[in-house]
């Protein structure tokens, strides 16, 4: 360990000593421990000390423990004892927009000292704390990713590739076996890779995260099993491999790659497209082409042609090599470690072909074995994605465990990490691990993909985080998982199937969930649930597979009812499915496999004469281009691969029916699914009273740009600054009396509503996955999974039984969440709230539109975006030129109509939804219903803490105000606008309107989004009077009159596009809105603004959030507000 | 241990050709590449010389050894079973003794006055071992190379103890398996064309052959075995060597000689006129 940094503070420095102690007792001295009492200038003594002490260590886990342990104080302590110590009003609150500016170009540590300095100056405060612990978060995780790449180019057997820098010094030459052809034969002999994918026993607590195993190698094992799959049901063969690579050379100079179940495929013929990975749906084809030396690392940027590179490699001037994948009706998200089981497969075969693994044919040996695992970390890092260290598993044969081993002198990490990047491999022979216990698990495991689609890459993050921190529970919980391992190896030498089940099972409701909350799922649960139901004490527990649940999973039952078990299942997860859709993210029909443990681990064959076929489904792709072309120009290559695929269609089983399939698919006949999407396109804009006049205004301005996203900015000499802090009403502490007397008072008389507004799909909490966001159950709260429509109701439930009347309580939706809030509320019977519930339709819809150039390059170029990691920049970068060419050859500003009809449409903003009350007649109804009703709370869904606040309303209905916003202290996460001051006048402004980033970091207060609404003087903006409501003509122009004023603003929004078997593109679409904030510019409209607590005002936008909220005390915070109508 | 006995081996059927080119050797004679090589193979004290030859080459040769052929006997290969077998046919040849070996398709020019052979054969005789010339060679040449990994022998200059030996490496093997200290990364120690052996390789050869017989029999892995068995010693030789088979490998195996040889100005005064006229002329039709 090195010694470095150990100089001053640590002598004052309690963290130092336990970050830096080799005790265990000491060194895994959770964090939270020390702070929970630490008052605030202890925090800032240690922070100072632990921030000396990251500067000047030269050991890497000291570094980065320390900097998680300045983020975690940041984050969640010295927030909390700001407030305790009652620091002036205002220290801390400015983020210095040049530090904010840095950590977006990754520039770590100037931000720091940019936010350090700030902190000096001004004092601590929450804001300046948020910007810290963002920048120390961040350069942990970048010190650890650095990490990982250095060993991944020191492992030896790597470091030649990131020399190599121009054909001339090009070493590799295939091997002379794929240059061996027979006679006359011009094709190439052909190399068939099969490898099998892996599954996981128990991941220990995601412990093949790469930064675990390299600090705790002892804590980092997995159980972890090389199957062949089949999807049941499908209609083909028994389990087989489930990827597989094709290798030969061929006669034209170029790298021809071709995916088959993508069905994509690309000559290449220059280096530099080998490095552009996301250009095509090809990334992995390459990745595996660089990480394999094919064309190695050190090449990229070099301008030489490939064909100079192809001429050195094959040895033959003018051929090149051919690269076919093929993944075997496996979806994506199986938790199978699918895509890296396939790099792994790809590269094996690579290097076989170029004489760098020795065996040409059948398994590998272990240093093979290793050699291609450390290629496929690299060809992860290279593609931009992470995989664990057990991912390419499926190279070895059978069952084994993968673990962390210790770096020894000699080991590239030695000196710098604890344990190596590379795990060690035991497989288990047949002494160990009966063949008996091997056939037990078969017949017992259920194999299914729940469909769910799912991000885990916050997951890994999170648990990197508590890893480092050691957080109480968590740790524990890993231990818990790390004897669980014990006892699963035990049972599974003892041929003891049922007994991993219940291990495998408490794995999941215990340490798993412990670690991450966020593991489990309603969805999950609901099924485990059933399947316990349905075959009592034969379900024998339930098997998560890694990453997160919902997506692939087991379930083991007992041997003979696992045929039932199996059709069971498959009803339970496809009902489950249908009832759930609309509130958890799918992106697939459930499936069940047939699976069988792959005793060899990826080997290959060697194809030679006529038995040198590609799969069958590569020449679908292949052949039509062929066909097409006139023969004389077809090289000799071509033609004899026409006259082999002629010949395999008569006496090859896998070929019978080609010539049919290639009729349809170079005649295809009229897409009766595409027809049908236009046709309930057009029915869905009809229905939804889509404005078509109004639209192509909108289309035309956009075209023409005369609106754009630069065009939604207020003009360059708007004068904007911070409000003076007396334009705010601080409701941060306690209120004066007579407020809450006032609000008491006006409940009591049932002068209250609540609107949650709740017409959007959530495009960043689930990715563009069209979920209704208001129905995810996105946390355990009172003791059941709630999704934030029914804690909104609870919230409301509690006020209205405190009051003694229940508030009426109206959730705005609108065409995409309208049916399934309605039928979801249905069964769940209000989720038990008594109250007055009332459902307001959204009454306007958009038709998306493709963007046009310029506002991709806008959004892209001109505004400050976070810069990626290096190599995760560059996929981007490559995308987005990629998506710029997508939307000038669909046709910029056209009509976006290529996806799901729901997909092409959009609400229009939610300044809508208010005026929607008015306009179907929710308003009208309450009022009828509740004629003393005065006032309206409008909140945002994912606002999870707001709630019929007394003193708050009684604030709002003293200032006599038309509506009062609340507002929360800005942290650095907060983008969007805020509070202001424009020309001299105190309003609310959309981020989307202000001229500059820096403007935005210069305003202290963002908006919440929750509206006290005054409803005689709503009416009055309008122009309307209470009788008015009843007429629908009136209300329309009153509401045509007032949108008119307000802005139109374009966005961009991220569409997910699904396709084959659970495939998903993302394009970015435009759109227009308009904004309730805005509401705050009409000068007749009083408004006023109340500062309000964290936990009250933060909105939940992003997955990646909750685990912060559960911990800093917000979710606490909200439970208390809840009057749970259903029990957990 | 005492070497007076060398072998070429010359059978290989692309290589075959080679040693009958001729060249003017740096003393300003014309000779065959073969003759040069016996030279070499004599001026290192050897007395006997053994070429191994494609069957029914050997009157060519005979002819190529010129003067020399006193000192010459041919071996036929009867088949072309491998490098590896061309050395092992010189067994009866060897007769237990140890024995200089030249590839017959290299040629080696030193610019300092003395023999590249007869430095290694004294280094030989001194530690009574085998010893192979190696130079130290960029990675992008493994492919055409045997090479070695080992370590180096503290206090002495350029000398290594080898421990493995692999055929034309990848660079993927080359960099886990011969990485030898003190070197650059990316420099590897590479076969030269020119060893002394000990008698022990014709039995470790023999019985590689008699495991399979009708197999090619390549020379790397008994030299590996070799280094596993006794003392087996790398020498990095300072000389250049020439592949006369590569492109342009015999001219530039001639320049070499004569750029260091008797002729040397002659020859750069050939050359700069050569160049001279060339560059005049393409003036000359540039201005036109």
């Amino acid at each position: 360990m090195g010694d470095g940094g150990r100089g001053r503070g640590r002598a004052v420095s309690e963290l130092i000593a336990v970050i830096a102690s080799h005790d265990p007792a000491v060194r895994d001295r959770p964090l939270d421990s020390f702070c929970r009492g630490a008052a605030l200038d202890r925090l800032l003594a240690e922070c100072e000390a632990l921030d000396q002490f990251r500067r000047a260590s030269d050991n890497l886990y000291e570094r980065v423990r320390a900097l998680f342990f300045l983020y975690a104080i940041h984050r969640f302590h010295i927030p909390r004892a700001v407030a305790q110590a009652k620091r002036p009003a205002g220290a801390g609150r400015r983020i210095p927009f040049s530090g904010y500016a840095n950590l977006l170009k990754r520039r770590f540590h100037e931000a720091l000292d940019i936010f350090l300095a700030a902190q000096a100056a001004d004092g601590p405060g929450p804001a300046l704390s948020s910007a810290l612990a963002a920048g120390y978060r961040a350069l942990g995780f970048q010190t650890l990713a650095d990490q990982v790449r250095r060993s991944v180019r020191s492992v030896s057997g790597n470091q030649w590739m990131f020399r190599t820098g121009h054909p001339a010094d090009y070493p590799l030459r295939i091997r002379p076996e794929l240059l061996a052809r027979q006679g006359s034969d011009p094709l190439f002999p052909i190399l068939q890779e099969a490898t099998p994918v892996r599954m996981d026993l128990t991941h220990s607590g995601w412990s093949d995260i790469f930064f675990l195993g390299m600090d705790f190698p002892e804590g980092a094992r997995v159980l972890n099993v090389s199957i062949d799959l089949s999807v049941r049901g499908a209609g083909t063969d028994a389990p087989r491999p489930p990827v597989e690579a094709y290798f030969r050379v061929i006669d034209q100079p170029v790298l021809r790659l071709t995916s088959v179940d993508l069905k994509a495929g690309v000559d290449i013929g220059s280096i530099a497209e080998v490095f552009d990975f996301a250009r095509d749906y090809l990334g992995l084809l390459k990745a595996a082409l660089i990480a394999s030396g094919i064309v190695p690392s050190g090449m990229e940027g070099c301008n030489r042609p490939l064909a100079e590179l192809l001429a050195k490699l094959v040895g033959l001037p003018g051929h090149g090599i051919e690269i076919v994948s093929k993944v075997n009706d496996i979806p994506k998200g199986s938790r199978l470690a699918v895509s890296t089981s396939l790099l792994s497969c790809l590269i094996a075969a690579c290097m076989r072909a170029t004489g760098q693994i020795h065996a040409l044919t059948g398994g590998l040996d272990e240093e093979d074995r290793r050699l291609v695992a450390a290629r496929a970390i690299l060809g992860e890092w290279l593609g931009g994605s992470g995989g664990g260290w057990q991912d390419s598993g499926g190279v070895w044969p059978g069952i084994k465990l993968i673990h962390g081993v210790l770096a020894g002198e000699g080991d590239p990490e030695f000196g710098i990490s604890r344990g190596r990047l590379l795990p060690g491999h035991k497989v288990f022979g047949t002494d160990e691990v009966s063949p008996a216990a091997r056939e037990q698990l078969r017949q017992s495991l259920v194999l299914v993909h729940g469909g769910m689609a799912q991000d885990v890459g916050p997951v890994l993050e999170m648990v990197t985080e508590k890893y480092l921190l050691r957080s109480e529970a968590e740790w524990q919980g890993r231990r818990e998982a790390i004897r669980i391992l014990d006892e699963i190896l035990d049972r599974l030498k003892r041929d003891d199937i049922r007994g991993i089940g219940a291990r495998t099972h408490r794995n999941f409701d215990g340490p798993i969930q412990t670690i991450i909350p966020w593991a489990g799922n309603l969805y999950t649960d609901s099924l485990i649930e059933q399947a316990r139901a349905a075959m009592g004490e034969d379900f024998w527990g339930f098997w998560m597979l890694g990453g997160m649940s919902g997506g692939g999973m087991g379930f083991l039952f007992s041997p003979q009812r696992k045929a039932a078990a199996e059709d069971r299942l498959g009803t339970i997860m496809r009902e489950t499915k249908r009832r759930l859709e609309h509130a958890v993210p799918f992106a697939m029909d459930p499936v069940v496999y047939d699976f069988a443990i792959n005793e060899r681990g990826t080997a290959s064959r060697l194809l030679s004469g006529g038995a040198a076929l590609l799969p069958a489904d590569y020449y679908t792709l292949a052949v039509p281009p062929l066909l097409r072309a006139d023969s004389r120009l077809l090289s000799p290559g071509r033609r004899a691969e026409l006259d082999r695929f002629s010949a395999a269609c008569h006496s090859v089983p896998e070929f019978s029916g080609m010539v049919q399939r290639l009729f349809e698919h170079m005649l295809p006949r009229r897409q009766a699914g595409r027809a049908g999407q236009q046709d309930s396109l057009d029915r869905l804009l009809a229905e939804h009273g889509f404005d078509a006049v109004h639209h192509e205004r909108i289309q035309a301005d956009l075209r023409a740009g005369r609106i754009g996203l630069a065009q939604n900015r207020l003009p360059a000499n708007s004068k904007i600054e911070d409000p003076a802090p007396e334009t705010i009403f601080d409701a941060t502490g306690c209120l004066p009396p007579r407020y809450l007397e006032t609000g008491r008072a006006a409940l009591a008389d049932g002068a209250v509503a609540v609107v949650s507004l709740a017409g959007g799909v959530g495009s960043r909490w689930t990715k563009g996955a069209g979920v209704v966001k208001a129905l995810n159950p996105f946390c355990r709260l009172g003791g059941r999974r709630r999704s934030f429509l029914e804690v909104h109701l609870a919230k409301s439930l509690r006020v209205g039984r405190e009051a003694g009347k229940l508030l009426p309580h109206v959730i705005t939706t609108s065409y995409l969440t309208h049916q399934a809030i309605e039928s979801y509320l249905r069964a769940e019977r209000n989720y038990g709230y008594p109250g007055p519930l009332l459902l307001s339709g959204g009454g306007a819809i958009g038709l998306r539109m493709t963007p046009m150039e310029r506002d991709l390059r806008f959004a892209w170029e001109e505004t400050p975006r976070q810069l990626l990691d290096e190599q995760a920049q560059k996929v981007q970068e490559s995308l987005q030129a990629t998506l710029i060419a997508w939307a000038k050859q669909a046709g910029e500003g056209g009509n976006y109509t290529d996806n799901l009809p729901l997909q092409c449409l959009h609400p229009v903003g939610h300044w809508y939804e208010v005026p929607n009350l008015l306009r179907n007649g929710t308003l009208a109804d309450l009022l009828a219903g509740r004629p003393e009703l005065k006032y309206l709370m409008v909140h945002n869904v994912d606002t999870a803490g707001a709630d019929v606040d007394a003193a708050l309303l009684g604030y709002h209905i003293e200032e006599g105000a038309a509506m009062t916003a609340e507002v929360i202290a800005r942290h650095i996460e907060d983008r969007g606008g805020g509070l202001a001051s424009v020309d001299g006048s105190v309003r609310l402004v959309e981020g989307l309107a202000l001229p500059s980033e820096e403007i935005e970091s210069r305003l202290s207060w963002y908006n919440s989004a929750t509206y006290w609404i005054d409803i005689g003087q709503l009416l009055t903006v309008f122009g309307l009077e209470r009788d008015d409501l009843g007429d629908a003509a009136k209300v329309a122009v009153a509401i045509r009159n007032l949108a008119a004023r307000m802005p139109t603003y374009i966005t961009l929004k991220d569409v997910k596009k699904r396709w084959g078997k659970g495939q998903e593109d993302v394009f970015p679409v435009a759109q227009f809105e308009k904004l309730w904030g805005d509401m705050t510019a009409l000068p007749e409209w009083k408004c006023r603004f109340a500062l309000v607590p964290r936990a009250r005002g933060q909105q939940l936008k992003e997955p990646a959030q909750l685990d912060g909220w559960l911990r800093d005390g917000s979710a606490a915070y909200v439970e208390s507000l809840c009057g749970w109508a259903v029990a957990g | 241990m005492k070497i007076k006995k060398a072998v070429i081996t010359a059978a290989g059927e692309q290589q075959r050709l080679l040693p009958l080119q001729t060249l003017i050797d740096r003393d300003g004679e014309e000779k065959s590449v073969l003759g040069i090589l016996i030279e070499q193979a004599l001026a290192a004290q050897a007395e006997e010389v053994c070429v191994v030859v494609w069957p029914g080459d050997e009157a060519r040769y005979a002819q190529a050894a010129a003067r020399h052929l006193g000192h010459v006997r041919f071996v036929p290969q009867p088949r072309p079973l491998g490098y590896g077998h061309a050395v092992y046919c010189a067994r009866e040849f060897v007769a237990g003794d140890a024995f200089l070996h030249l590839v017959g398709d290299h040629l080696w020019v030193r610019r300092t006055a003395g023999s590249c052979a007869r430095d290694l054969v004294e280094l030989a005789e001194a530690e009574q071992c085998a010893v192979s010339a190696v130079q130290v060679t960029r990675e992008n040449f493994l492919p055409r190379y045997g090479a070695v990994g080992g370590r180096r022998i503290p206090g002495r200059q350029g000398l290594y103890r080898i421990e493995t030996v692999i055929e034309k490496p990848t660079p993927t093997e080359a960099e886990r398996r011969l990485t030898t200290p003190g070197l650059r990364a990316g420099y590897y120690l590479c076969f030269f064309g020119m060893h002394v052996f000990t008698p022990a390789i014709m039995d470790l050869l023999g019985r590689q052959l008699a495991e399979a017989p009708d197999a090619r029999l390549a020379l790397s892995p008994a030299l590996a075995e070799l280094a596993r068995r006794e003392q087996y010693l790398a020498v990095e030789e300072d000389a250049r060597r020439y592949d006369i088979g590569a492109r342009y490998g015999l001219l530039a195996a001639q320049l070499a000689l004569a750029l260091n040889g008797r002729d040397r100005a002659e020859v750069l005064a050939q050359f700069v006129e050569l160049l001279a006229t060339w560059e005049t002329g393409a003036a000359a039709g540039g201005e036109r």
